[in-house]
């Protein structure tokens, strides 16, 4: 499949710090991916790079088959920042059409856009009343201003209530649905989780790890396995004991495994399930993170 | 051409934004109130009786009004040209600022513009507005003597432009002051001091003698040569709204230099603006 974005050994300095360390990454056209860490990993740095906001101090980067500096490149990008500021005295409908002539849309459709992320009604309130979730939701119809190839969203649900969520949820489905591929960065795990079919995570500069959210989220040692009946005297063969009455046991390989389960086996355990064990996005971060 | 919308967007920015209004209505306030005190009694072309805030003018001779009116429009056209250069600074020291502010200037770089477009965009939209301002007083200032002496003098409207030429180069300066310390009072101080500079080398060899040590005379008279001769300049305007002769040559030197000078700034402010990272 080709590529959205590729970055090879992507690397930034600040006159203090490293941002990033040698980030390497793939995202293939039309898929929605999600990059994760916690704070100061550089997300927002390569979130930055990708759109030629920062210049990268090492390594190269295309998006959308050319160069993130090219205004042809950035002409099929739509981009919602961290935190953004909008001209406080203008409305909604003024500062799309700013950005519709900016991006060079021939009188696109605004009051449907407006519709669309929430803000029919709020189309001629001036921004400077706007609540942060209402910015967001304007930053987004911005993004999604002339049907980009990317979208690029970070934090595009912060501020935004959990209906509101919903419905930014249902957009970049829609969104994914036509073809687009969608970069986020969000701190909302779940969010990112329900959303995105590829994940990447941050941390200290790099990518330390990036997947399917199915394989990231499947251990390859870790196993779960449920007995007839609860037997204590499991643990001392390595069964760990769940809350759920199940136990895990950790087997390098399945040739370890068996082995396993032919000492609980010899000691009387009856079988009844065995899958992989699978962690939620936030274990998988904490176990990344704390590594 | 996406030049051409910023600078559209920054004159939508400026109509939204009650201050500038409000330094449009004070002009217009100004303007009014001279009209309203101003009483003028012309008699076949002189000018005969002066009243001013309904006091007669005992000093009137009876001569013909654009001679009569000379010194009127010379302080018009002081009043137009420092006041406008003065306000003018404090009143758009925001914009350059307010385009780079975080959040904002992210999002713009994300858009299909250059950064040349954006900054070249924002010098043009506020020097519009400055030119506005100065054209809008000193074109009132002709409405209201016109209507009162009908004596058009259109060479106050020179005077303005001269004074948005002036701004256009100390607002070179200030963008690109805010390009590298993107603070709106960082860049209202770089205006008022080139303001007060340009003033002070204007007179630069009459100051230069002054200077006991020829170190220090000489790094004055390098630094005084850079800085646009802003009282130079005013005395210009005032010379010609005032229909004195001036010298065109001397006058065209003058405000080659501004543009040089203006342009160099914009520059290294595009320069600049082109190598950073937001």
């Amino acid at each position: 499949m080709e590529a959205a974005l590729e970055a090879e050994g992507i690397e930034k300095a600040f006159k203090n710090r490293r941002a990033l360390t040698g980030v390497d990454l793939v995202v293939p056209r039309g898929t929605c991916f999600g990059l994760i860490g916690v704070n100061g990993a550089g997300k927002t740095t390569f979130i930055k790079t990708l759109l030629g906001i920062v210049t990268p101090s090492a390594g190269s980067i295309r998006v959308l088959g050319g160069a993130p500096d090219d205004v042809r490149v950035r002409a099929r990008i739509g981009y919602l920042p961290e935190r953004l500021a909008l001209p406080g005295a203008w409305t909604a409908t003024t500062y799309l059409a700013s950005i519709a002539r900016l991006k060079r849309l021939a009188d696109p459709p605004l009051e449907p856009l407006l519709a669309r992320v929430g803000l029919a009604s709020a189309r001629h309130v001036k921004t400077r009343a706007y609540s942060k979730g209402m910015k967001q939701r304007l930053g987004l119809a911005a993004a999604l201003l002339g049907r980009p190839d990317l979208l690029v969203l970070d934090e595009p649900t912060d501020g935004v209530d959990p209906i509101g969520r919903a419905e930014v949820r249902d957009i970049l489905r829609e969104e994914q649905a036509r073809g687009a591929t969608i970069f986020l960065n969000s701190h909302l795990l779940s969010e990112t989780e329900r959303i995105c079919d590829r994940i990447g995570i941050l941390h200290a500069g790099a990518i330390v790890l990036s997947g399917t959210m199915r394989e990231l989220a499947t251990s390859h040692t870790r196993w779960v396995v449920r007995f007839a009946a609860p037997r204590d005297d499991l643990a001392a063969l390595g069964f760990v004991p769940r809350d759920d009455g199940a136990h895990t046991i950790e087997a390098e390989d399945e040739a370890a495994l068996n082995a396993a389960l032919d000492r609980a086996r010899g000691s009387g355990a009856l079988l009844t399930a065995l899958h992989r064990d699978t962690r939620d996005l936030e274990a998988i971060l904490r176990g990344e993170v704390e590594r | 051409m996406t030049t051409l919308f910023v600078a559209l967007d920054v004159l939508r920015e400026a109509a939204s934004r009650r201050w500038l209004l409000a330094l449009f209505a004070l002009i217009a306030a100004l303007l009014v109130a001279v009209g309203l005190s101003l009483e003028m009694r012309v008699v076949d072309g002189a000018l005969a009786a002066v009243r001013l805030f309904g006091e007669e003018q005992p000093s009137v001779e009876v001569q013909s009004v654009e001679v009569a009116l000379r010194p009127l429009f010379r302080g018009a056209s002081f009043f137009i040209f420092y006041g406008g250069l003065f306000f003018g600074a404090l009143v758009t020291a925001d914009f350059a600022p307010s385009l780079l502010a975080p959040g904002r200037i992210e999002h713009l770089l994300s858009l299909p513009v250059r950064r040349s477009s954006l900054l070249l965009g924002t010098y043009l939209g506020v020097v519009v507005i400055a030119a506005t301002a100065f054209l809008f007083a000193a074109g009132g200032f002709v409405v209201v003597l016109g209507v009162k002496t009908d004596a058009y003098v259109v060479e106050l409207i020179y005077a303005g432009l001269l004074g948005a030429l002036t701004f256009a180069a100390l607002y070179g300066a200030m963008l690109t002051s805010a390009v590298f310390v993107r603070s709106a009072a960082a860049s209202a101080f770089i205006g008022l001091m080139l303001f007060v500079a340009g003033v002070v080398a204007s007179f630069r060899y009459q100051i230069s003698p002054s200077f006991s040590s020829d170190l220090a005379r000489r790094v004055f008279e390098a630094v005084s040569m850079v800085v646009p001769p802003v009282a130079t300049v005013g005395n210009l305007a005032m010379e010609i709204a005032a229909s004195a002769p001036v010298d065109t040559g001397g006058l065209a030197s003058r405000m080659a230099g501004m543009v040089i000078f203006g342009a160099a700034m914009v520059a290294l402010g595009i320069w600049r603006f082109e190598r950073m990272d937001f």
